[in-house]
C-alpha cells in the first residue's frame, strides 16, 4: 500500500489558509449549536448519579428567549436556560413567581467572591431548594421549590456555564440563606465549578 | 515554555507556528483519507479550528503535536459533517481554491495517483473503522505505535493488535502478492531464496 509522495499545499494556499485559521481563532467564540432534547435525556440520568446538590443539565442553545420559567400546579418552578445571559431577568421573573432568590451565572474558572455570600446557609437537607431528581415527564432544566425558602430568607441560585464537546453544560448550586446576600463578584479559581 | 504549554495557554503565535510545521502532514493525511485534494484542504482547515477549540486537552508533557493533530484530522474526516456544523460560520469564510489548469505531466501524475488511490481505498474500505484509523496513521502517515496511540487516545497494545489485524486482512484481500522468488537447490522444506 505505497502512497504517492507527499505534496505541499499549492502556492499561496498555505498562506491563505493560515490567515483564515488565525483570523477565525481570533474571533469571538463561535455560535453554539443546539443539542437535541432526546439526546439530553441520558445526560440527566448521568447527572442524577453524579451529584445531589449540584446537578448538570445541558443547556439548549439556539432557542429564544434566553430562559423560560413556568410554575406548575404543584407550586414547583421549572427553569429552562437556553442561553447563558440575563441572570437578573431570570431573577426578576422568579421573584414575580414568589421565589425570593438571587441568580448569578458563573463562567468556568470563576467563582463568586466573597464566600460564603451569607452569614448562614441552610443545608440542602434542611431546605431542599432544588428538586432532584426532577418530577417525571419534566423537560430538561431545573426545578426549584420556592416554598422551602421561607419568610425572611433568600434562595441563592448559581449556575455554572461551561463549554463542552457538542454543547454547553450548566450546573446549578442552590441553597437557602439567612440574612443579606453579598453581591457576587467573579474571581478566578482553580476549584471545581460551583464548589463552595 | 514548551510549544504544548503555550498553545494550551492560548498563545496564538505558537499556534501559527504549529500550523507552519504541521499543516503539510495534516493536509496529506487528509488527502489519503478523502482521496481529494480540495476536500483535504477543508479537513485540514477544520482540523486546526478543532485543535484550537480543544487546546485545553493538550497534555503539557510530550513531544511533537503532530500525532494529536492527525488524530483530530482522523476524527474530523470521520465526522466531517459534525465538524463542519460546529464551524459553519467559519467555513463560509474559508477562502476557496481557484481551479488552476494543470500542467500536462502533472495531470498524468494525478491520474496515476488517482488510480493507485482507488485501488488502495478499495482494500482499505474492507477494514473495520478502528483498523482503518490505526492503519492510516501508522502506515500512511508513518506514526510510531506510541504516537498513533496518543493520536487516537488508545493503549499502545491496542494499536499493535489493530494494525496487525489490518495487515492480515489486507494481505488476504488485494495487497499485491510478494515479488516472485527463485528457489535454488532442494533441501526439503528449507528452501534457499534468491531475490
Amino acid at each position: 500500500m505505497n502512497w504517492p509522495a507527499e505534496r505541499d499545499l499549492p502556492e499561496g494556499r498555505h498562506r491563505l489558509l493560515k490567515e483564515f485559521v488565525m483570523s477565525e481563532i481570533d474571533r469571538a467564540p463561535a455560535k453554539r449549536r443546539l443539542p437535541r432534547p432526546t439526546v439530553l435525556a441520558p445526560a440527566l440520568g448521568l447527572a442524577a448519579a453524579a451529584a445531589a446538590a449540584v446537578v448538570a443539565v445541558p443547556l439548549l442553545f439556539g432557542g429564544t428567549p434566553a430562559y423560560a420559567v413556568s410554575k406548575g400546579a404543584d407550586g414547583l418552578i421549572h427553569i429552562t436556560i437556553n442561553e447563558a445571559k440575563d441572570p437578573k431577568g431570570l431573577q426578576e421573573d422568579l421573584r414575580e413567581m414568589g421565589a425570593n432568590v438571587v441568580v448569578d451565572y458563573i463562567p468556568q474558572g470563576k467563582k463568586c467572591s466573597p464566600q460564603p455570600r451569607a452569614a448562614r446557609f441552610l443545608s440542602a437537607e434542611e431546605a431542599p431548594l432544588t428538586v432532584f431528581p426532577m418530577p417525571e415527564g419534566s423537560e430538561p432544566g431545573f426545578v426549584i421549590d420556592p416554598r422551602v425558602i421561607g419568610e425572611g430568607r433568600t434562595g441563592v441560585l448559581e449556575f455554572s456555564v461551561s463549554e463542552n464537546d457538542g454543547g454547553v453544560i450548566a450546573g446549578i448550586w442552590a441553597r437557602v440563606a439567612e440574612g443579606p446576600i453579598a453581591e457576587c463578584v467573579l474571581v478566578d479559581t482553580t476549584e471545581a465549578p460551583l464548589s463552595h | 515554555m514548551s510549544m504544548r504549554a503555550r498553545i494550551r495557554g492560548g498563545d496564538q503565535a505558537a499556534f501559527g507556528q504549529l500550523f507552519d510545521e504541521c499543516s503539510k502532514a495534516v493536509y496529506n493525511h487528509a488527502f489519503r483519507l478523502t482521496g481529494n485534494w480540495s476536500a483535504a484542504e477543508d479537513v485540514m482547515a477544520l482540523t486546526f479550528l478543532e485543535a484550537w477549540r480543544l487546546r485545553a486537552r493538550i497534555d503539557p508533557e510530550g513531544g511533537s503535536l503532530k500525532p494529536w493533530l492527525l488524530g483530530i484530522a482522523t476524527n474530523v474526516h470521520r465526522n466531517v459533517r459534525r465538524a463542519a456544523r460546529r464551524h459553519d460560520d467559519a467555513l463560509s469564510r474559508l477562502p476557496r481554491g481557484e481551479e488552476t489548469p494543470d500542467f500536462a505531466d502533472e495531470v498524468v501524475g494525478r491520474i496515476h495517483d488517482a488510480e493507485r488511490l482507488a485501488a488502495v481505498h478499495r482494500a482499505y474500505a474492507r477494514l473495520r473503522r478502528q483498523e482503518q484509523d490505526v492503519f492510516a496513521l501508522c502506515v500512511w502517515a508513518g506514526l510510531g505505535y506510541a504516537q498513533a496511540a496518543e493520536a487516537l487516545g488508545i493503549p499502545v497494545g491496542t494499536v499493535r493488535s489493530r494494525l496487525s489485524r489490518a495487515r492480515r486482512k489486507l494481505a488476504g484481500a488485494g495487497e499485491p502478492p510478494p515479488p516472485p522468488r527463485q528457489v535454488v537447490g532442494d533441501r526439503g522444506p528449507d528452501k534457499e531464496e534468491i531475490r
